[in-house]
């Protein structure tokens, strides 16, 4: 279970912050900043831990039918009970669209005072998007992007792109003295637009090092099973490389198997999302898996704070801003051997 | 125009009467051209292979590998092939191996070792095959329905069971019987139970009464009943039949994949009955083999190793699945108009 | 001088299936106007010659000519823009279709090309429902709510909404009643009197007498005689060109002790009825005996065999053999029981059409052939081949599929599946229902002499002759109830044919 503790990358955002606000309002025994003499851009009210105005947040999500999607409710639960101001009012996830798109509705007409919303398929809940925002009830996006800016506040989420590169760079370091090295992908659900451009990424990042060959590729669906299957197919057809990336931990889970069941090891695994098994094999560095790079989970616990801080109408300390950001990109970190002690608490399964 | 040709009235000595076929030609037709048809197919893939990855394909792992792919989906089909021939479906087989597949690993699972798992599918798969078979033979649902309504509701308890997170198998000797150290003369035992399973499909079909009531029940429902053949018996049967297929698959599945999760199992419905149809059985039932399935998963599973080997994305291997499904239909309607 | 060139001239026709050659060179011509019999056995040729004129088969040889022109059928389109409509035996209706909708399946009338006008569609299928005397079917009703007779009205009126010059019909008086026969017959004359050509298929030779022109009678695949005046040809004359015998039908004698009166019955049905089919019923069957009901269609025939078997579950009463009581309404109770029916709708209800008939004899004994479910083909085979040679199947090779077997020998397959069983009670539902002149005699025999063998034999025949010649005693029905009881031999045609026909409102 991941703990919502701030020992992530989120902590940049919001552990300053929490210091830094945490000493304004000493003394003060209103939600209200007490202003002063201090420059303005130090000043503005900014969320922290202490308790404030009463906000009842409403979240959407789809339904978690994966270790990540599961993770992302816990995190958003989790931070929501750690604010005694916070209300939260989660929905049954559902990967309906128009399942979902009624729970918003009836959200809405709860008239609650933010909304956060997974969408399922983000394109197809813009409107829900818009008409909460009509309604004056300002949403946080997480992740799936709706279509317009205008269907929401602020749109937090994580870097598809960012993660392929940050594979890419990985492997491509570890492998840049070795002539001539070659690198295989095991690829998420090729349907997603998110496949693309975690692919296009790695390929971007490859693209520095001249020595290194991508030499195979193969789409998995995201589940164990399916990547037992293609990567006991990848690992038939290439009987000798050095990397390996594979988008996703949890159907890292089954190419780890068919990597056992073959018997191989004479190469590097990266994975991507960071799954709590990962970090474990990572920790235990006893296999292939070497690292694995992030799509943070804890971008919901994020997200609950910057809904929070929106219905409190502040800011976030440690940035100049009166208002939350309009966008928050996730960086996609890399877990390892080094490192992975600090995101443990942050591994889902 | 078609200027009175009158025809040669001594044109009948030339074709000879029913019944005196050389022997053999009526061996080749006993041998059923659709089964003849799925070896050829298979043997021009088999080529394809050969001839495109000549070190990776025509390789003893490579063979263990396909074996061991098509073995799961593979059961499943055996399973699914009873059904339709009784002129029934089963959509609900791929969300049972869900279902099973966590069911037998979750923790308090996991306790009871590697007998606790095998039994918890296979029981799993039995239970749902009996709802389902109650609620078509006895309760008067279309099987269609049912399996739909079965389908969304193991799903619904897989997830619930998993909260839709992995869970990684512990049990050493379930993961052992894997991996390569457990084959028997090269032979991995996933496929040893794929091979079993085809075999006794094939004797239960052909070989018992239970087979041919199946046949009987498919073909003419109504028949069969003034026969008196209790037809709702049987059809409880199959479905339970179906279900049992499905436990033994999770279990396979398990062993392959080391862990349970609720997303196993994804459209395994329609894998199964694409291939049992390729196979040659009748959608509308009475007619179907076993082999004819086998085939059939054995050509999916090898267009997917070729694909695979030769480095082909995703879209491409759709694409081609598709057409393959088009194919076979439209030949396998030729062969039965033509017999 | 050239006479006006025949409407329909086919010549050299051939066609052939695997293995069996169904039509070989037949020649056809039917004039404008006329009613152009076709006779021939099961088997002969009718089927595929009618298809072949249909569009739905294609000749592999032999000329077609039109009004003198030479023209090739395609399609059925094709044939029914020549003005050629068919009537099946076996109606091709959508059921869910309303009557008005199957009349203009496929050439509605539409506005703007694609709006069909449904009111113009019903209208003009009163009218033609007005033209074949059955004005009361409403056309806006469902077909599949609709009688067997007036479904076969609306495939004539959906015959004669093309502007159609050749009507073939096959076998359209099998479903219907005298009176809807005679009700046929008048619609045929207007047919003939407006210039258009019947080519009419029966088995019936009375009927050919009373409405044909000339007869073409076909045999294994040739036409054996051409253009006989129906009316003075010597039914000897057509029967022989037919079968090579002599005689139309011929029932095997009874035994001359008939069986003895104090033989404790086999069947005994007490006080048995279903609401809106037949009215409480009564009758004992002993063993070697065969009991026939006789009445029309929808007298409630069918429906008293399919509850005695225990298809239906009756509302009242009881099935008793041996005087042991049956559990009502289970068909599985009344076969272990000795039961057996030999159904009407031989293919929809009795027969596996795409399995062996050695699958089809033993399907009602595996469990005699197989240990724990384990079936011994060499004994199933062997059993299945002697039942199969008693009954004089042919061909007596097991194996073949059933659907290749002509009717009578489908119907003999029937047989042979109760005679394995070991059944000691037949119900025979309309036992040579498309059965050719020759096999009916077969057929007759079989039953007889499994009567004298022991079988208790219950019969339902719509042809009064067929119940009069073969069984012992007849029960006369009229609307569900018996109006009648008397040995056969006691009783003739147009006594028992008064007595169903008696009080029955005229419809």
């Amino acid at each position: 279970m991941p703990e919502p503790t701030f020992t992530s990358r989120r902590g940049l955002l919001f552990g300053a912050a929490a210091v830094s606000a945490g000493a304004l309002v000493t003394g003060c025994t209103s939600n209200e900043p007490s202003g002063g003499d201090e420059p303005a851009a130090n000043n503005q009210p900014a969320a922290d831990d202490k308790p404030g105005k009463q906000v009842t947040i409403g979240f959407a999500g789809p339904q978690a039918d994966h270790g990540w999607l599961n993770a992302i409710n816990d995190n958003a639960k989790k931070r929501a009970e750690k604010y005694s101001d916070v209300t939260l009012e989660i929905t049954e996830g559902s990967n309906d669209t128009a399942q979902q798109i009624g729970q918003i509705e009836t959200l809405i007409n709860k008239k609650v005072d933010v909304l956060v919303i997974l969408p399922a398929d983000g394109k197809a809940l813009t409107q829900v998007g818009l008409k909460a925002m009509r309604a004056g009830i300002p949403v946080v996006n997480l992740d799936r992007v709706f279509n317009t800016p205008q269907a929401y506040r602020c749109w937090v989420g994580g870097d598809n792109y960012g993660m392929g590169l940050n594979a890419g760079h990985y492997i491509g370091e570890k492998l840049k003295d070795k002539p001539d090295a070659k690198v295989i992908e095991l690829a998420g659900l090729d349907n997603l637009e998110l496949t693309k451009q975690r692919t296009q990424g790695f390929d971007d990042a490859l693209k520095n090092y001249p020595n290194i060959r991508k030499v195979a590729r193969q789409a998995a669906e995201f589940t164990v099973e399916s990547g037992q299957a293609k990567m006991a197919q990848l690992l038939q057809a290439q009987s000798q490389f050095d990397a390996l990336w594979n988008h996703d931990d949890d159907q890292g889970v089954g190419a780890l198997r068919a990597i056992e069941q073959a018997g191989r090891d004479d190469f590097l695994m990266v994975g991507g999302a960071g799954a709590l098994s990962a970090f474990e094999a990572i920790k235990a560095d006893n296999g292939v898996l070497k690292a694995t790079v992030l799509y943070p989970p804890t971008m919901a616990a994020s997200a609950i704070d910057l809904a929070r801080a929106l219905g409190q109408g502040k800011g976030i300390g440690g940035l100049a801003e009166f208002e939350i950001p309009s966008s928050v990109t996730c960086y996609s970190a890399v877990v390892d051997k080094d490192n992975v002690d600090q995101y443990m608490p942050t591994g889902f399964r | 125009m078609t200027q009175n040709v009158s025809p040669p009235r001594d044109s009948t000595s030339k074709v000879p009467p029913a019944g005196e076929q050389p022997a053999w030609r009526a061996v080749l037709f006993r041998a059923d051209v659709r089964t003849l048809s799925l070896l050829g197919v298979l043997a021009v893939l088999i080529l394809i292979g050969g001839l495109t990855k000549p070190d990776q394909f025509l390789d003893t792992r490579n063979l263990q590998l396909v074996l061991t792919q098509a073995s799961v989906i593979g059961v499943v089909t055996v399973g699914m092939t009873f059904v339709i021939i009784s002129g029934g479906i089963d959509l609900s087989v791929g969300a049972i191996v869900a279902l099973a597949s966590v069911w037998a690993t979750t923790v308090a699972t996991q306790e009871y070792g590697f007998a606790g798992i095998l039994f918890t599918a296979v029981l799993v798969g039995l239970g749902c095959g009996l709802v389902n078979g109650v609620l078509i033979a006895y309760g008067g649902m279309v099987p269609f329905i049912a399996t739909l309504a079965m389908l969304a509701s193991a799903r619904g308890l897989a997830l619930q069971i998993t909260d839709g997170r992995t869970q990684i198998v512990t049990v050493d000797s379930v993961l052992d019987l894997g991996e390569r150290d457990a084959y028997v003369l090269g032979v991995p035992p996933l496929v040893l139970v794929f091979a079993a399973v085809t075999v006794v499909g094939w004797l239960v079909l052909n070989r018992t009464t239970f087979g041919r009531r199946s046949v009987a029940v498919g073909g003419n429902a109504e028949a069969a009943r003034l026969a008196g053949i209790d037809v709702r018996r049987q059809r409880l049967y199959l479905y339970l039949l179906s279900g049992l297929c499905c436990g033994i698959a999770a279990f396979l599945l398990i062993v392959l994949s080391g862990s349970g999760q609720n997303t196993n199992g994804n459209l395994y419905e329609l894998d199964a009955i694409a291939a049992a149809i390729i196979g040659g059985t009748l959608l509308t039932g009475g007619r179907g083999t076993i082999v004819g399935s086998v085939l059939g998963v054995l050509i999916f599973t090898t267009i997917t190793n070729i694909f695979a080997l030769n480095n082909l994305q995703t879209d491409v291997q759709q694409i081609a699945k598709g057409a393959i499904i088009v194919a076979a239909v439209l030949v396998q309607r030729r062969t039965a108009s033509t017999t | 001088m050239a006479p006006e060139p025949p409407l329909l001239s086919m010549s050299g026709i051939t066609k052939s299936f695997p293995g069996v050659r169904a039509l070989d060179g037949v020649d056809l011509d039917v004039q404008a106007g006329e009613v152009h019999c076709l006779l021939g056995q099961n088997g002969a040729g009718k089927s595929t010659l009618i298809k072949v004129l249909a569009g739905a088969h294609q000749p592999d040889t032999g000329t077609i000519r039109w009004r003198g022109d030479d023209v090739t059928l395609r399609s059925p389109i094709a044939a029914m823009r020549l003005g050629i409509a068919t009537i099946y035996q076996e109606l091709d209706l959508v059921e869910h279709l309303s009557v008005a909708e199957n009349v203009h399946l496929g050439h509605e009338p539409t506005a703007a090309g694609f709006v069909v006008r449904g009111r113009a569609a019903r209208a003009s299928t009163a009218d033609l429902l007005k033209r074949l005397g059955h004005p009361e079917i409403d056309p806006g009703r469902l077909v599949g709510d609709l009688s067997a007779a007036h479904q076969q009205i609306v495939s004539m009126a959906r015959a004669l909404s093309h502007d159609v010059r050749l009507i073939v019909m096959d076998e359209p008086s099998a479903a219907l009643d005298p009176d809807e026969v005679d009700n046929l017959f008048r619609i045929v004359g207007d047919l003939t009197a407006a210039g258009v050509a019947v080519v009419y298929i029966s088995h019936r030779l009375e009927e050919i007498r009373r409405i044909g022109d000339r007869v073409t009678v076909l045999k294994d695949g040739r036409a054996v005689a051409r253009g006989l005046p129906a009316k003075s040809t010597p039914t000897s004359e057509v029967v022989s060109l037919m079968t090579g015998r002599n005689v139309e039908y011929v029932f095997p004698p009874r035994p001359d002790t008939s069986p003895a009166k104090d033989a404790a019955p086999v069947l005994t049905v007490e006080n048995l009825s279903r609401r809106g089919e037949f009215a409480p019923l009564d009758l004992q069957v002993r063993p070697g005996e065969i009991v026939g009901l006789a009445g029309l269609v929808g007298s409630g025939r069918s429906e008293i065999l399919e509850t005695v078997y225990g298809a239906r579950k009756p509302d009242t009463g009881r099935v008793l053999v041996d005087g042991k009581p049956l559990r009502p309404g289970s068909v599985r109770a009344a076969v272990r029981a000795g039961l057996g029916l030999a159904p009407e709708e031989r293919k929809a209800q009795a027969l596996l059409m795409l399995e062996s008939v050695t699958r089809n004899v033993s399907v009602s004994s595996m469990s005699r052939f197989a240990r724990a479910g384990w079936i011994d083909r060499g004994a199933e085979l062997g059993a299945a081949r002697a039942a199969v040679r008693e009954l004089s199947l042919r061909p007596d090779n097991p194996d073949v599929p059933v659907r290749t077997l002509s009717g009578g020998n489908q119907q003999k397959a029937v047989l042979a599946r109760w005679l394995l069983r070991g059944c000691r009670v037949l119900l025979l539902d309309e036992p040579t229902r498309g059965v050719d002149v020759g096999a009916r005699a077969e057929l007759y025999a079989v039953v007889r002499r499994l009567a004298d063998e022991g079988l208790a034999v219950l019969l339902v025949s719509s042809e009064v002759p067929e119940v009069l010649g073969l069984a012992d005693r007849v029960l006369v029905l009229r609307e569900g109830s018996v109006v009648h009881t008397a040995p056969a031999r006691e009783l003739d045609e147009h006594r028992v044919l008064d007595l169903v026909m008696e009080g029955s409102p005229a419809s």
